[in-house]
């Protein structure tokens, strides 16, 4: 993975907390990574180049009249006030290769000298296993701090734990000994078995990540909503607040005109597509 | 009628494969490679400009550019060239490099015939870009993907819009006469992987969207923008039908445009 520092720019050292998206239903994660990006009013100090990230180029993303600025597959941002660096991505992975791209994004965040990773990440609503109408739009959470996935900091903050975390399950072993590099993906003729429910988990790319980031010994967090595909747009909402409450900020000082002080990307005027045609009326 | 309750879903924005971290990746291809006409040099090429042609009109406007020469080729070791004719033709898989020579300025020109999956094109740009070739200046021509566009398109309107590098942007630029392509849309493929390739590099680089994909009034645009903009005063050797064939060619038959048919 290629680092591209934007001419005149550098790394704030006290940017030490990095948020960043997995790919996951609804793009989520990404959407929240917006939000927080163009609340927060964060910089982009360059972009990253992985051969693992499928190509995609744009228009900029986040100011009102956009001027030309190019957006890449993978984008750099920092906020020295708010004292975090947010990676965006826009475009999926090569099929197959989540796990060299974890790899790589692990080597970068250590490389930095980033001290925790927050990924951000939904899950599928199909596979909600207990349904929990008293809690409203609960966040999940998963955690390096302790070997089962716990965490105080965010049981404090009124979430759940992962319950479908077993670091001794088959796969998240299996996913521990990639992300160490003891074994090759090519050795996945060790999974004998066909993937069963509980394999769903592990499985998807915050896991990857989150395996990849515990391995190079950086403090990790994943944050998770469930959700369904449609307009998730709210869903964003809820990671990123959940986002900013576990780093300390508050979106109401952020300077936007959307309730609570949130920011809104000006690219996501046209997120759903044009408007309809209103000649048709 | 339909039971709203069980009927299956829409299909999803990823496929289930793309979020499954234990999806067995393809096997690896060899890397591309370029074939020169000077194959014992062991300094790169540095062009002016590195002009590359991925759209159907701008494939046919560059084929037609009266003063090339046939330089090189890219090699895609999985792309067989079965079929291809010993003069370089328009029908070929092919990606010819020609050198042109325009009011002092040393131009190559990639011609690229064929269409390749996403996950090649990080290599091919890389191939292109940076190692045997180190252009001054890239000017890509590609089309607007309708399934990655926000806005409204028909066929009845006919356009070009740009997006450029960083170190493009702070000079003056290439293309002068264009707009920005807009916020909320996306380019993907090799398209995308030329120019991002550029932006890392930091080479001026632009690319050159156009809409609808084929036919005779976005060949025209383009025509415009390349004499306006691009290479003024240069010849197109364009017949008097020039611009039907123009609309005729690209319109692909599919279902003939396989290996069993060469």
């Amino acid at each position: 993975m290629e680092f591209n520092l934007e001419e005149g720019k550098h790394l704030y050292d006290e940017c030490s907390t990095l948020i960043l998206p997995a790919l996951s239903i609804g793009n989520v994660g990404q959407l929240a990574v917006d939000l927080l990006i163009a609340s927060t009013n964060a910089e982009r100090i360059g972009c990253l180049d992985d051969p693992n990230v499928l190509p995609c180029v744009g228009n900029d993303a986040y100011i009102p009249t956009p001027q030309g600025d190019l957006a890449l597959p993978l984008e750099a941002y920092e906020s020295p006030s708010s004292a975090l660096t947010l990676i965006q991505q826009r475009s999926p992975v090569v099929k197959g290769r989540m796990i060299e791209y974890a790899k790589n994004l692990a080597d970068f965040a250590a490389a930095c000298g980033k001290k925790h990773v927050i990924i951000l990440s939904s899950l599928d609503f199909g596979r909600w296993q207990t349904i929990d109408m008293s809690s409203g739009q609960q966040i999940y959470y998963l955690s390096n701090t302790t070997v089962d996935g716990a965490d105080d900091q965010c049981e404090k903050l009124g979430w759940k734990r992962m319950k479908e975390y077993d670091p001794n399950q088959k796969l998240w072993k299996y996913l521990n000994t990639l992300a160490e590099g003891s074994v090759s993906q090519d050795d996945i003729s060790l999974l004998e078995d066909d993937l069963g429910e509980e394999d769903y988990y592990p499985s998807l790319p915050f896991a990857a990540m989150f395996s990849c980031f515990k391995a190079k010994g950086l403090k990790v967090t994943c944050l998770l909503c469930y959700c369904s595909e449609g307009d998730n747009i709210p869903d964003a909402f809820h990671l990123a607040e959940a986002a900013c409450n576990l780093v300390g900020l508050r979106p109401d000082t952020f300077k936007g005109n959307e309730g609570g002080g949130w920011v809104i990307p000006f690219s996501w005027q046209s997120v759903y597509g044009p408007p309809p045609d209103m000649s048709l009326f | 009628m339909e039971d709203v309750l069980t009927e299956l879903p829409p299909p999803s924005r990823f496929f289930l494969e793309d979020l499954n971290n234990f999806t067995p990746p393809t096997p690896p291809l060899p890397s591309p490679f370029l074939l020169l006409s000077n194959p014992n040099s062991k300094t790169p090429l540095r062009p002016s400009l590195l002009i590359i042609a991925l759209s159907t009109p701008s494939l046919y406007l560059l084929h037609h550019l009266s003063s090339k020469t046939l330089t090189g080729t890219l090699v895609l070791p999985e792309i067989s060239s079965s079929g291809n004719s010993v003069e370089p033709s328009l029908k070929d898989k092919s990606c010819n490099l020609y050198a042109i020579t325009h009011a002092n300025e040393s131009i190559i020109l990639a011609n690229f015939q064929y269409s390749v999956p996403s996950e090649r094109t990080h290599a091919i740009a890389k191939t292109l870009i940076g190692q045997q070739i180190i252009p001054e200046r890239v000017l890509i021509f590609d089309c607007i993907q309708s399934r990655n566009f926000r806005g409204r398109l028909s066929t009845d309107d006919t356009f070009a819009l740009k997006l450029e590098t960083a170190v493009e942007r702070k000079g003056v630029p290439l293309l002068k006469s264009l707009n920005y392509f807009p916020s909320g849309s996306v380019i993907e493929g090799l398209g995308a992987a030329l120019l991002g390739r550029c932006q890392m590099k930091n080479i001026k680089g632009s690319l050159c969207v156009s809409w609808p994909e084929l036919g005779g009034s976005v060949t025209s645009t383009l025509k415009s923008v390349l004499l306006k903009d691009v290479l003024p005063g240069l010849e197109l050797k364009i017949d008097a039908n020039g611009e039907d064939e123009g609309l005729r060619f690209g319109h692909k038959h599919h279902y003939i445009d396989s290996d069993l048919y060469t």
